[in-house]
């Protein structure tokens, strides 16, 4: 039989040579966009290295992680918003639940970005605020804007995944006084930390010095195992990476290899692996490349679970990847606006393919500004159109098989190993960070990337093909820049009527703490949790801490 | 001013994340023969005082996070203050095209969208510098 399959697939083969004798020497070679050479055609002899021997929801979960993919619950539809104080957003909120924006079994999600001051640390009354309060995301400082925030939500079945900075501690802090303000317990929380401190080697921001940075990583999962067990307290910001310029590869080794410096931080901190690797999740970009995208999805599971399991992990489920996709803002254009929605449907559709659990659609005008109402349900409705109309998630994992696929699948795992064993043997993610080789590689690839789209060798509808001169004067949705007064009036108010002793006293603790954490001798957490009870501000939290953390500016 | 060493101090808010399009384009000033001077500000006025320390014939301004139109409030003013008053300002970025002129208004002399092959600002540059002055 195997001899009667081959000689058919050999006659197939000359037929098919024969077929493009003529021309297929003046075919141009393509290749992903990280590099790996493309053929036009793909056999099962490119598949003969790979493990088609695996199912969905088992290990090594190439086909997802769960058994019958998205039969049995969609992802998560995780729409990131926030602007204004937190009454502007506290509306949104209510208004996405009304547009169906859910979670799995129905449960509320909201996936809320601070405004930049907010995740720098500063509040709204001080003067590097001016120009970004409330602008791309909400203005959350005080404990009125926490109490808010979590006002007659169901802790049990209400995810809070809070977009910060470093203002990371600061506003789980914030969050578990306001819980407790209700009279309820942390351990109902639930909801999900960055904790994106390692973002720095790619974001430009000023943070911590590293060895500190990762010391309030470990701080704040500490916290959440006592006291918080269901949140989330760590997020590998892949989304970052690819968003500076990382290839699809370069984000899965990079992105791995920070994954791999928290699980070594845990590790060293004491902690068992099976405490906390299980509770680490992903934020992932997703480009209009749907093959290289769904195939680096299927091998980001894959080699996370070998990492853990690596590390000592031995609960299969601890070692899921569990993936938030953002869609790349990065592809979207200024150019021709409404094109951004066939980009973003794609994005969305690579996502789906590869198996994650939960997304955020952009909406087509944030190459503008922040999306109107909109253009954001548009985005929403994006997803919704995926989940319910185009058949997706009915079967799992539908490229599986598939030779490309499963050919692309290997070939990226590979190529990610490759950087991601150069970075470890130099030091790992850490070293990459203090070093800045982390930073210049991916500077480097977003450099090459703008030379190809300059040059027309990488195809940018409206950019560099079908070009309008046409001037497009779309008004992008405005946040009034009285918000700032707005802002500034809660922050006094709040301040007014606190016991300004006891918030000083407080801090006084705080700063103790921070110390403490340095020395290896105590956490920092249960100050902050305190000073959050008393009235401090997420700024006024970050005073100390800046002074005893440092302040790195990587570029 | 076509020919003459042409020194710019691109200027970016430290709290403004995403460095990628500010990064690209230092380069790509760099590819065309300019001097560029990365600088990372927290109010308007430390931009006019790195511009007249730095003597640059160029301010521009990288936008992700919004802010555009008080940076531009004051940016100007205090330039002028500093007796800068030839030099060009240009600002890019995540910044809408209807807010190009109410910048224009402001002083700044040209907006540009993101994703622009940075060539196309040097040769805004090349033909602007030293040829303005602040309104």
């Amino acid at each position: 039989m195997t001899s009667l399959l081959s000689s058919k697939f050999e006659a197939a083969k000359e037929a098919w040579a024969a077929r493009r004798a003529r021309y297929a020497s003046r075919l141009r070679p393509a290749s992903t966009v990280s590099g790996l050479p493309l053929k036009t055609v793909y056999t099962r002899e490119d598949v003969t290295g790979s493990d088609l021997d695996v199912m969905p929801g088992v290990y090594p979960f190439t086909r997802g992680l769960h058994p019958d993919g998205y039969a049995l619950t969609p992802w998560m539809q995780q729409m990131v918003f926030g602007y204004g104080t937190i009454e502007e957003t506290r509306q949104k909120m209510e208004k996405m639940v009304a547009e169906g924006m859910e979670g799995y079994f129905g449960h509320k999600v909201f996936n809320t970005v601070y405004d930049v001051p907010c995740m720098y640390g500063i509040d709204a009354d001080h003067p590097e605020a001016v120009g970004n309060i409330g602008q791309c995301g909400v203005h959350m400082s005080t404990g009125d804007d926490y109490d808010e925030l979590v006002r007659d939500w169901e802790l049990d079945s209400t995810n809070f995944s809070m977009i910060t900075g470093d203002n990371c501690l600061p506003a789980l802090a914030l969050l578990a006084a306001a819980v407790e303000r209700r009279g309820e317990p942390t351990a109902k929380m639930h909801g999900n930390s960055m904790n994106w401190y390692p973002r720095i080697a790619v974001q430009d921001v000023p943070s911590w010095e590293p060895q500190w940075g990762y010391a309030l990583m470990i701080d704040l999962i500490k916290w959440a195992k006592e006291n918080a067990p269901d949140w989330n307290p760590v997020n590998i910001f892949m989304y970052g990476l690819s968003e500076a310029g990382a290839t699809p590869v370069q984000e899965l080794a990079y992105g791995l290899s920070w994954g791999k410096s928290v699980i070594d931080a845990g590790l060293e901190a004491g902690l068992a692996p099976d405490d906390f690797i299980g509770r680490l999740s992903f934020q992932i970009g997703c480009t209009v490349n749907v093959f290289e995208e769904a195939a680096k999805f299927r091998a980001h599971r894959r080699m996370w679970a070998k990492l853990c399991k690596d590390a000592g992990v031995t609960k299969p489920s601890h070692m899921h990847a569990r993936v938030h996709v953002h869609t790349s803002g990065y592809v979207l254009t200024q150019q021709q606006l409404m094109n951004n929605n066939a980009r973003i449907t794609l994005q969305t559709l690579a996502a789906v393919l590869g198996g994650v659990q939960s997304i955020h659609t952009c909406s087509y005008d944030e190459a503008v500004g922040v999306p109107t109402e909109e253009s954001h349900r548009t985005a929403l409705r994006t997803q919704q159109i995926l989940m319910w109309e185009s058949g997706l998630r009915d079967v799992a994992d539908p490229l599986g098989g598939s030779y490309f696929l499963e050919k692309l699948t290997d070939d990226m795992e590979a190529e990610a190993w490759k950087i991601f064993d150069d970075l470890e043997a130099a030091g790992g993610y850490r070293r990459g960070i203090e070093t800045g080789e982390v930073k210049r590689s991916i500077d480097n690839a977003s450099y090459e990337m703008k030379k190809k789209i300059n040059s027309g060798e990488t195809p940018i509808v409206g950019v560099n093909r079908y070009v309008s001169d046409e001037q497009e004067n779309y008004e992008p949705f405005r946040i009034d820049e009285s918000i700032e007064d707005k802002a500034r009036t809660r922050l006094e108010n709040y301040r007014a009527k606190r016991d300004q002793a006891a918030v000083d006293a407080a801090l006084v603790d705080v700063r103790r703490a921070c110390q403490a954490l340095k020395d290896g001798t105590g956490p920092l957490m249960p100050a902050l949790v305190e000073a959050a009870r008393r009235g401090a501000t997420n700024g006024e939290m970050m005073v100390p801490m800046r002074e005893a953390f440092g302040w790195y500016v990587s570029e | 001013m076509s020919e003459e060493h042409i020194k710019v101090l691109l200027a970016k808010k430290k709290i403004d994340v995403h460095g990628r399009g500010s990064k690209l384009i230092a380069r790509e000033l760099r590819d065309a023969g300019m001097e560029v001077v990365y600088f990372r500000f927290g109010v308007a006025e430390e931009i006019a005082e790195a511009a007249l320390q730095e003597d640059v014939d160029v301010v521009a301004v990288s936008i992700m996070t919004s802010g555009q139109m008080q940076i531009a409030r004051e940016l100007v003013p205090a330039l002028k203050k500093r007796g800068m008053d030839q030099v060009l300002v240009i600002m890019g970025g995540i910044i809408p095209e209807v807010d190009f002129e109410p910048l224009r208004e402001l002083g700044v002399h040209r907006s540009f969208p993101p994703g622009l092959p940075g060539g196309v600002v040097a040769d805004y540059i090349r033909e602007n510098a030293g040829t303005v002055t602040l309104v």
